[in-house]
């Protein structure tokens, strides 16, 4: 019996671990295909060099599209982050009817295959005229983003105590001025961690810039996926090699962050 | 005005300019999506519905959409499940640190995985070398519907995992160790106290899944084949290769009613009113 309780265990752990190797996989090989030595992609590599590397940061087109995923990026957290916090106080704190409705409206994204939002602006912005590249963007970008960063402040905003908020309040401070000095900073770290999740999706986010993207405003993400469609280039690789460091610093930042909330 | 009335009016007003902002940016284009599918140049009108009714393409890319859907849940379910229960096995601090290796992968972009997979996968990829090494092979693993479940199930894991692991955390240890007590082994505790527990989680995590897997499009695009085009590639061809806004609307909205009937499952599971709360957790 007792064998077989612990061969039931040994069989799941192994089987769990699998799995997360699997999850792993993509991550494992694109960093060292990135520093082989042939012009050709492949796994296992061949030889040691930056090669992939060098290609990309002489590569303008591929450095202006990265820029601009940049740009959009931090416009569309900066926009995110000044709708959102608000939004998540309000439906935390409030008590007003119709608070649920209105948390459901504000996180319908989520639900919302994003090619139904992707041909929404499509056409939105056909009607109105909207023209700017980064501005099709980012005001995109930011209806996608904001169900993160308000569900992400919501919680940090929900683990603090409102007596501390109450008390500033019947000090005789107003509540603009309570939620600024005192509910601001002691949700920053769900706030910093929000607005990373915020950039990333941003900063990687394909659907529905494949479709607001006008013919000049390309992004890193749209011009690795026509590449990947039209003619795998390798410096892919490179860029995937960056791409999984920055999402892996970002999780890792975040676990600190969120680390440094829970003492509370 | 009631002071208190007064009070969350002001309360309220910090969501105003987030309600605004999404009611132009949001409601607004997805509404006019709607009355879109809805008119043509003579005004109301379901003719774009009756089209693709009618049409066999959008049939066959239906049924494609459903298998493949329904497919990557499952497999992710099969995958998922003992990650969530190996992890609500660990002591926190060691849970936090296979924590991370999960969200690697969950916040790595679509394209870097999809390229990942076209080289594992291809031809002459590392599977088919390992193959042929056992005289096996080679396989056609790529631009098929293989190709799509490996990407599809290896994006759509984490999500299963999250919603089963707060279950299964949430659950009271008490119970297990009553069940071990009265002499029940390992295996007979999951199976009777442990699985029948976790089955709300299980559930809500097939949904959100599912939701996420009808709205496909990278993944089928890059690793699949023509037998494996799916619903969100239909409008995109409707709307931006064939320039027709209107049956490409019609087709969006039939996506969006889906994805909203598998959201409004999830929320009763989860029960409505703490649905920001669980979101969260």
């Amino acid at each position: 019996m007792e064998q077989a309780t612990s061969g039931w265990r040994r069989t799941v752990n192994l089987l769990a671990i699998v799995f997360i190797a699997f999850l792993l996989l993509p991550s494992l090989i694109v960093v060292p295909m990135s520093f082989g030595n042939s012009d050709q992609i492949i796994f296992p590599p061949k030889g040691f060099s930056v090669r992939m590397f060098e290609k990309y940061f002489s590569d303008s087109g591929w450095i202006a599209a990265t820029l601009l995923s940049l740009r959009v990026a931090i416009w569309t957290t900066v926009l995110s982050v000044c709708l959102g916090v608000p939004a998540a106080y309000a439906l935390v704190r409030g008590r007003f009817p119709g608070r649920r409705v209105l948390a459901l409206f504000l996180l319908t994204p989520i639900m919302v295959p994003s090619v139904v939002l992707a041909l929404a602006f499509y056409v939105f912005y056909f009607r109105i005229d909207l023209t700017q590249g980064e501005l099709r963007l980012v005001l995109a970008h930011c209806v996608a983003t904001l169900p993160f960063i308000i569900v992400t402040a919501a919680a940090g905003i929900q683990g603090t105590d409102p007596n501390i908020e109450r008390a500033a309040m019947v000090m005789g401070a107003g509540r603009l001025y309570v939620f600024r000095t005192v509910t601001v900073p002691l949700v920053m770290p769900s706030i910093i961690a929000g607005a990373l999740f915020t950039f990333l999706i941003s900063f990687d986010e394909i659907i529905i810039s494949l479709f607001v993207a006008r013919a000049g405003d390309t992004t890193l993400p749209v011009k690795m996926f026509s590449s990947l469609v039209f003619e795998v280039s390798p410096v892919l690789a490179a860029i995937s090699t960056m791409l999984t460091f920055l999402s892996a610093a970002i999780c890792i930042v975040i676990a600190l962050v969120q680390k440094g909330e829970d003492p509370k | 005005m009631k002071p208190e009335t007064l009070e969350q009016l002001r309360t309220a007003a910090f969501a105003l300019p987030a309600a605004l902002f999404m009611l132009v940016m949001m409601a607004v284009p997805l509404g006019s999506v709607i009355a879109q599918s809805l008119s043509d140049e003579t005004g109301f009108s379901l003719s774009a519905y009756a089209k693709i009714a009618q049409s066999d393409l959008f049939l066959r890319v239906t049924i494609s959409t459903l298998q493949i859907a329904i497919g990557g849940t499952v497999v992710a379910l099969l995958l998922g499940y003992p990650i969530a229960y190996f992890l609500a096995k660990q002591p926190p601090r060691r849970r936090a640190v296979w924590m991370i290796l999960i969200l690697i992968p969950f916040w790595t972009s679509a394209l870097v995985k999809s390229f990942a997979f076209t080289v594992l996968l291809g031809h002459a990829g590392i599977i088919n070398t390992l193959l042929g090494d056992i005289g096996l092979g080679p396989y056609k693993l790529l631009f098929n519907r293989i190709g799509v479940m490996v990407g599809m199930s290896h994006f759509l894991v984490p999500f299963m995992v999250f919603p089963i692991l707060t279950n299964l955390t949430g659950q009271p240890p008490e119970l297990a160790k009553a069940a071990s007590i009265m002499g029940a082994g390992k295996l007979r505790i999951f199976l009777t106290v442990t699985l029948p527990l976790s089955l709300p989680g299980v559930v809500s995590g097939a949904l959100l899944v599912f939701i996420l897997a009808l709205g496909f499009y990278i993944v089928p695009k890059l690793l699949g084949g023509r037998q494996d085009v799916m619903l969100s590639s239909l409008v995109d061809f409707y709307a931006r290769e064939l320039i027709d806004w209107q049956v490409s609307s019609a087709i969006a909205v039939i996506l969006m009613i889906a994805a909203l009937i598998a959201a409004v499952l999830l929320a009763q599971i989860r029960g409505g009113a703490s649905i920001l709360s669980k979101e969260a957790s």
